[in-house]
This record gives C-alpha cells, sequence and structure tokens, in this order.
C-alpha cells in the first residue's frame, strides 16, 4: 500500500527516531512529495517509510513541527500568523535541511 | 524554509569530515548504476532518499558538471541500445517498437529527473542547462528519431499508412497518433520537419494525380462530390492522428489541387459544367460547387464571371429574337421567368451571394438595353397587365406583378449609352445624344397610359396608381408629373360631364345621344395633334355645341379644340332589312363614316371625304378596316381590292353577319409591327351591310375629346 493511500508516513531521523505525520504535512517538502510519487516503485513508496540519515532527530522535530505550521498558515490571509521560532544554534542545521528538502 | 527570505546565500558548509578523493567517482557509480537499473525497469528496491541525497551531495560539493556529463553520456549510450533494437524491428514491429521504447523511456526520465530534483533546482538553473526533462527529450530525438536508419523508414512508414487509408484500407490510427504525438513532443518544429512537410508534399502528389484522374473520367457534379468527401477525411485525418495545426494546411492543400487548378476545366465541362447545371436548376449540384469554389480564390469570381457571361448570351438572344418579339407580353414575361429562375438559383444555390445577384442585375441591364425597343415593350407588358391581366388578383399579387415590371424598368439605361465625347470634341458638335432610354419608356408609356385612361380600358384606378407611384419613386417627380396631369383630366372630365348631366336636366332637356366628353390639357397628352377635325355627324352636333357652350361658360378663356382622331363609338345597326341587329364599337372617324350610310345608298371616296374631312391617310385606313377586312367587312367596295383608292365606291354590306351581338372594328394600322395586334385585338367575328329600309344607326356613347388652351 503506498503511503498516499496510507495517509500517513514515518520519517526516521539519523539517530533512529520516527516521526509518524500525515501524508499531506510530509508533502509540504517537495522532495519528500516526489519521493512518495515518484513512477517508480522505489522502497520509500513501498513502505511508506523515509529514512534521513543526515537529519538529526531535534532538527526532524523542528521540520516536523513546520510541516504542520506552514500546513495550517499558508493559505490564511489572516495578519495573526504567529511567529515560527527557530532557536539561534539550530538555525544553520535547519537552513541546511530545509535546503535539502525543498521547503 | 518559505517563510526566510529565498536569496540567503549559504556559505558553502565546511564538512567537518574531509572529502573521500574519490568520493565523486564513488558517488556518480553508485548513481550511474541506479540509471541503468531504472532505464531497465529495475527501480524497484532503490531508496529515492539514498539517490536524491548523493545527487544532492554532489551538487553541493561542486560537482554538478560531473553528475551531468555524466548523465547525458550514460543517456546517449542507453539510447544508443534502444535505437539498435528498434531498427531490428520488422514491418509494423518497428512503429510498436518506437512506441513501447518511446512510452518506456518517458517514464525512466522522469524517475531520473525525480531523484536528480536537486540538480535541476540548482546547477541547471545556475548554468543555464537543459534540464533532466528536456535533455530526455532532446537525446531521444537526436539518437532515436534523426537516427539516420531510424528516421527515414519512420517517416516512410507514416505516409504509406496515410496512403493506405486513403485507397480505402483500415490502418491502425492509435499507433500514427502514438507517433505523431511523440513528434509533437519532441518540439514542434521536429513535427513539421519530420513529418508534416513531407506529409504535405505526398499530399498534394497524391492529389495532382486523383485530379487528373477523376478530371477526365467523372463529369463535374461527380468530381465535386468526391473532392468534397476527400475534403472531409482529411479534417477527419487530422482529427483522427494528425497534430490539429495540420488541418488548415493540408485543407489547402488538398484545395488547390482539386478545385483551384481544376476550375476552369471544371466549370467548362461538356454537358456538366456550369452552365448545364444552371440551366437544368440543379440546385444541389451548384450549391456544392459554390460552397467548395468559394474556398479558393478566384473561384467565386470565375462562377460569377461564368454565369453572367451565360446570362448575357442568351439574354442577348432572347432579347433579340424576332420571333419572340412578335408577342412583346410574352417576350417580358419569359425575361422575367429567367429573372426568377436566376433569383431562385442564387438564394438556394449561392447562398443569396451579393457578388451574384448584382451578375445577374448587370447581365439584365446589358442585354436588356441591347434591344431599343425594350422600354416599348416593358410598357406594352403593363399596359397589357392593367388592361386585362390584374382581374381577379388580390392586390398583393397586383403589387408583385407591377413590382417585376419596375424592377425590368429600373434595367432600362438611365443615362446616355455613350460616354462623353472624346478627341477633343465640342459636345455642342456632337450629333444628338440618343435617346436614354428611359425616356423612351415614358413615352410610350404615355402612349399606353393614354389610350387606357381614354378608352376606358383600365380595369384598376388603383393599381394605375400604385404604379404611378412606383414611378415616382423609381425617378422622381418630373418623371411622372405629366402622367399624373392626364390622371387628373380624366378625373375633372367625369365631374364635369356629371355636372354638365345634372345642368341639363335642370332644364328639362337631354342629349339625344349618350355622350361622354373628356377635357385634356394640352401638351400633357401624347396624342393630342393639331389634326384637322372630322365633321361630326349632324346627331352629335347638338351635343357638342350644348357642351363646349355649357364648358367655355364655366371657364371661359379656354379654348377648346376637338381630337376626333381619339374617340370611340357604339353604334346600333341593322343588317338585312332589321333581321340582323348588332351593337358597332368603333372609333369616332368609323362612326362618321357609317353615319353617312343613313341618308345614301352608295357613296363614291371623295364624297365620304368631302362629308366627314378626314384627313387622307386616316379616312384610307378606316374604309379599310371598314370595307377590306375579310370577314367581317360592314362595307362593300366597287372594286373589290385591298387598297382604298379614290373613285372606289361604298355601300352597306347587306350581307354581313356575326356570331354575337356586339361587333368590334378593329383599326387598320400604319405601323408594320402593330399589324399583329391590330388584328387580335379585334373581338366580333362578322360580315355585314345595314338594312336599306331601316337604317338607323343610333349613337349610344360616343366618346370625344377636346383639348383645351389656356389663354391667359
Amino acid at each position: 500500500m503506498s503511503a498516499a493511500e496510507k495517509k500517513v508516513v514515518k520519517l526516521i531521523s539519523a539517530e533512529g527516531f520516527e516521526f509518524v505525520v500525515d501524508y499531506d504535512a510530509a508533502c509540504v517538502s517537495n522532495t519528500i512529495k516526489n519521493m512518495l510519487n515518484s513512477q517508480g516503485s522505489f522502497i520509500e513508496n513501498e513502505q511508506g517509510e523515509i529514512r534521513f540519515p543526515e537529519i538529526t532527530t531535534p532538527v526532524m522535530e523542528v521540520v516536523c513541527k513546520y510541516f504542520y505550521y506552514k500546513l495550517r498558515y499558508a493559505n490564511t490571509a489572516s495578519k495573526s500568523i504567529p511567529e515560527f521560532k527557530v532557536a539561534p544554534e539550530m538555525a544553520l542545521e535547519l537552513l541546511m535541511a530545509a535546503n535539502y528538502l525543498d521547503t | 524554509m518559505a517563510g526566510k527570505p529565498k536569496k540567503f546565500k549559504i556559505e558553502p558548509f565546511k564538512h567537518p569530515l574531509k572529502l573521500d578523493p574519490n568520493y565523486a567517482d564513488n558517488t556518480w557509480l553508485l548513481l550511474e548504476s541506479a540509471i541503468h537499473e531504472i532505464n531497465n525497469h529495475n527501480a524497484s528496491g532503490l531508496s529515492f532518499e539514498e539517490l536524491y541525497r548523493n545527487a544532492y551531495n554532489m551538487v553541493v560539493n561542486k560537482y554538478g558538471e560531473r553528475l551531468y556529463r555524466g548523465l547525458v553520456d550514460t543517456e546517449t549510450a542507453h539510447l544508443r541500445k534502444v535505437a539498435a533494437r528498434i531498427e531490428a524491428a520488422q514491418g509494423e514491429g518497428f512503429l510498436r517498437a518506437i512506441k513501447a521504447e518511446w512510452e518506456s523511456h518517458n517514464k525512466s526520465v522522469q524517475m531520473i529527473r525525480d531523484i536528480l530534483m536537486y540538480m535541476d533546482r540548482i546547477y541547471v538553473k545556475q548554468q543555464n542547462k537543459t534540464t533532466v526533462h528536456q535533455l530526455g527529450l532532446d537525446l531521444w530525438r537526436d539518437v532515436v528519431v534523426r537516427n539516420r536508419r531510424i528516421r527515414d523508414r519512420l517517416l516512410g512508414m507514416l505516409l504509406d499508412m496515410v496512403g493506405r487509408e486513403r485507397a480505402g484500407d483500415v490502418v491502425d490510427k492509435g499507433l500514427v497518433r502514438a507517433m505523431t504525438q511523440m513528434l509533437v513532443d519532441l518540439g514542434h518544429q521536429v513535427y513539421c520537419e519530420d513529418f508534416e512537410t513531407p506529409f504535405l508534399e505526398r499530399t498534394a502528389e497524391f492529389y495532382a494525380a486523383e485530379a487528373a484522374e477523376f478530371v477526365s473520367s467523372c463529369d463535374c457534379p461527380t468530381y465535386l462530390a468526391h473532392a468534397e468527401r476527400r475534403l472531409g477525411e482529411e479534417v477527419e485525418r487530422v482529427g483522427a492522428y494528425l497534430d490539429p495545426s495540420t488541418e488548415a494546411k493540408v485543407v489547402k492543400v488538398v484545395e488547390r489541387e482539386l478545385i483551384s487548378r481544376q476550375m476552369r476545366g471544371l466549370v467548362d465541362m461538356e454537358n456538366s459544367g456550369l452552365v448545364p447545371q444552371l440551366v437544368q436548376d440543379k440546385y444541389g449540384d451548384l450549391s456544392r460547387m459554390y460552397c467548395l469554389f468559394r474556398r479558393v480564390e478566384g473561384g467565386v469570381d470565375l462562377l460569377r464571371q461564368t454565369m453572367g457571361d451565360h446570362l448575357k448570351e442568351g439574354g442577348k438572344a432572347l432579347v433579340l429574337d424576332p420571333e419572340r418579339q412578335k408577342d412583346p407580353v410574352e417576350w417580358v414575361q419569359r425575361l422575367l421567368q429567367e429573372k426568377e429562375k436566376y433569383d431562385a438559383l442564387i438564394s438556394r444555390a449561392f447562398s443569396h451571394d451579393k457578388l451574384f445577384v448584382a451578375a445577374l442585375n448587370s447581365a439584365f441591364e446589358h442585354f436588356l438595353n441591347l434591344n431599343p425597343r425594350s422600354p416599348e415593350y416593358i410598357s406594352l407588358f403593363m399596359d397589357d397587365k392593367l388592361r386585362k391581366g390584374l382581374k381577379g388578383m388580390s392586390e398583393d399579387d397586383i403589387e408583385v406583378v407591377l413590382d417585376k415590371g419596375i424592377m425590368l424598368f429600373r434595367f432600362l439605361q438611365a443615362r446616355a449609352g455613350l460616354p462623353f465625347p472624346a478627341l477633343g470634341l465640342a459636345w455642342w458638335s456632337c450629333p444628338a445624344w440618343p435617346a436614354l432610354e428611359k425616356d423612351v419608356f415614358e413615352k410610350y408609356y404615355k402612349q399606353h397610359l393614354a389610350k387606357r385612361l381614354l378608352h376606358g380600358r383600365s380595369t384598376s384606378e388603383d393599381s394605375e396608381q400604385l404604379l404611378l407611384t412606383k414611378l415616382k419613386t423609381e425617378c422622381g417627380y418630373q418623371f411622372t408629373s405629366k402622367l399624373e396631369t392626364m390622371f387628373s383630366d380624366i378625373k375633372l372630365s367625369r365631374e364635369k360631364m356629371a355636372d354638365f348631366k345634372g345642368y341639363l336636366e335642370g332644364q328639362g332637356r337631354r342629349l339625344d345621344v349618350e355622350m361622354t366628353m373628356q377635357v385634356l390639357t394640352s401638351g400633357m397628352w401624347p396624342q393630342t395633334s393639331s389634326a384637322p377635325t372630322c365633321v361630326l355627324p349632324r346627331e352629335l352636333e347638338q351635343c357638342t355645341s350644348e357642351f363646349v357652350a355649357y364648358y367655355l361658360h364655366a371657364n371661359s378663356g379656354r379654348r377648346l379644340t376637338w381630337q376626333t382622331g381619339l374617340g370611340t363609338a357604339d353604334i346600333k345597326a341593322m343588317f338585312g332589312g332589321g333581321a340582323r341587329k348588332y351593337e358597332i364599337s368603333c372609333s369616332t372617324y368609323q362612326m362618321a363614316v357609317l353615319m353617312l350610310f343613313n341618308d345614301a345608298e352608295s357613296l363614291v371616296y371623295e364624297e365620304i371625304e368631302a362629308a366627314t374631312s378626314i384627313p387622307e391617310d386616316d379616312l384610307k385606313r378606316v374604309l379599310q378596316s371598314l370595307a377590306c377586312v375579310k370577314g367581317k367587312a360592314v362595307l362593300r367596295k366597287e372594286p373589290m381590292s385591298k387598297d382604298v383608292r379614290p373613285g372606289d365606291r361604298f355601300s352597306v354590306n347587306d350581307a354581313f353577319t356575326s356570331k354575337s351581338y356586339k361587333v368590334k372594328i378593329g383599326m387598320v394600322t400604319a405601323q408594320v409591327g402593330g399589324e399583329g395586334r391590330a388584328a387580335g385585338g379585334s373581338t366580333g367575328q362578322g360580315c355585314g351591310d345595314c338594312g336599306d329600309g331601316d337604317r338607323e344607326f343610333l349613337e349610344r356613347d360616343a366618346t370625344d375629346r377636346s383639348t383645351y388652351v389656356y389663354l391667359a
């Protein structure tokens, strides 16, 4: 069964922590979206889980939060969107992850 | 992240690990083998994330070019193998192989693009390279489709399939569709160069040959039906498996080959070309011809020109046909039929094209003006309709008939036929301008109208007025003002006559004969002339002098001149000693002559001339009509001859008989052309002579004309 049919995706960090997120939330990342939608039968699509050996657990956690944050506010016109706070020490790693995930 | 400024430039990340010097090679090898797997439909088990990460790292670590180059080489090598496989296929299998390989290639390229997305996003954009997707198309085009051993074979097979379908075979449309779609996907230019241009050339050759064959073996309608079908087929074909942009082009080619290049021959085709179709009212065939010819340049012009020439030629023959001219009413009727026929043709077959209407009108204008007597004939036609043709018709029908007459009238030239004097001739040195055809019409119309009005022959005053209004609309007030005066003269005369009779009755008197006099304005009526007045029988003198006295009393200062040449009379006559009574309708002159025989047994020409003072020419004709018309001579002439000469002796033909009570005596007219009409106009058939014993001619209704001149 493909990830889209299961509606949830398991994202696994470098340390092996598993983050189960909604399919729609995961697709905020274009990279993940392509992985799950590519024509070929890549293992990610077959198993519904993606391993990210270069993304640490804390970063992955923020990334997942951001997925939901983006999903929630992306199409709101309201000006009262809360700020998405990022700890300065994590900023660089997050930027790299964002570049990689095309988010 | 999306929320952050996009232009944020990240400094190259100083990887804590020293890069393995073979890093790029190893990574590329991994990716290359994955690409192979993908191309071989063996992707299951590959990790997207891993491939993506490797490609990502290569780009991030400045090995983008290596990655891109590697991809190009790998794909090129792969497609060469594909091309070899395709080449090996036989027959239609060749196209199927292309189709299958093309579909699989597309799928693979998509997957490769997905895993190399980061390269597409960063490296390709920065270096202005071709994207992976486009690269896949370009390589397929250059390595496979434009392969020397594939290109011509592919084109040949496609054209062959089209050719077979044109010949009626069933071909695998889906396969052709897949091929043309592939070419379009590779770029519109590829489709045009590799397929469309040669396809159009082949189409032109095919239809040129077919046109040559059909034009020599079919008649025109069959050929055009075929051409129409072919055009439909080509449009259908484009819809079925070619790019929509080809439709206009292929249609143009077919139109050029099947119609443009053949149209002259088709129009002139013996027994089935345009003219025979027109003659036979082939609405369907003509309509098709028009629709097809309208599609090509000059097509409609050719049809119009040919129709116009045919009309002019036929019209000329019709208009100048001496046989037809013997009956002007029929002559006009025939022209109207022709006009109606073509009106119907133009509206039914040529979708009421204004150009054709104009051609029709100009043809009529052309040939109608070829016959100088056209105006007279048209006037005679109207005269005929107003005299007898309109009885029992509804007002609308009457108007239709009159409108037709007006329509022909409109074709008459309003302007002088000759252009302005050329070559320095001063205008005053030119001979008189030819009479304008419309003026000629006016002249005849006036004559005919006068006859109708004076003889009370018009069946409907409303129709007369209607026609007058129409003429006024056509030519303006000037044209009809005299005609209107004629109408009002008649109306005033009728009132005057009633007044006169009332006046007599008031005095307890009445006229000896029933008589109607009409007062005409001089100069307004065509027949009025200074011809000498004939001597009226004494029975009438009382009436006329009473009337003149009455009239002049009411209108002092006017001068009345009798126009006895225009009147008519009905007289009762008895032949065979009162055994046979007839009522004879004749002219005033004839009446004046006949009345003489109330007092005399026989008279010689000179005596009649002296007694009536009818001008010589008129008198001879009067006597001819009374004595020389075979079968209805009321007078007998000695010697019996056709001509009337001085010295001839006349007496009442007592043997005159007629089947009907009313006898009409026609006038022998001087004009040759009018002879037939004069004979046809007289109705009563019968001969007779006045009874000797009881020779009483009773004047019943003598209608005389007079002219008044207003003296200032």
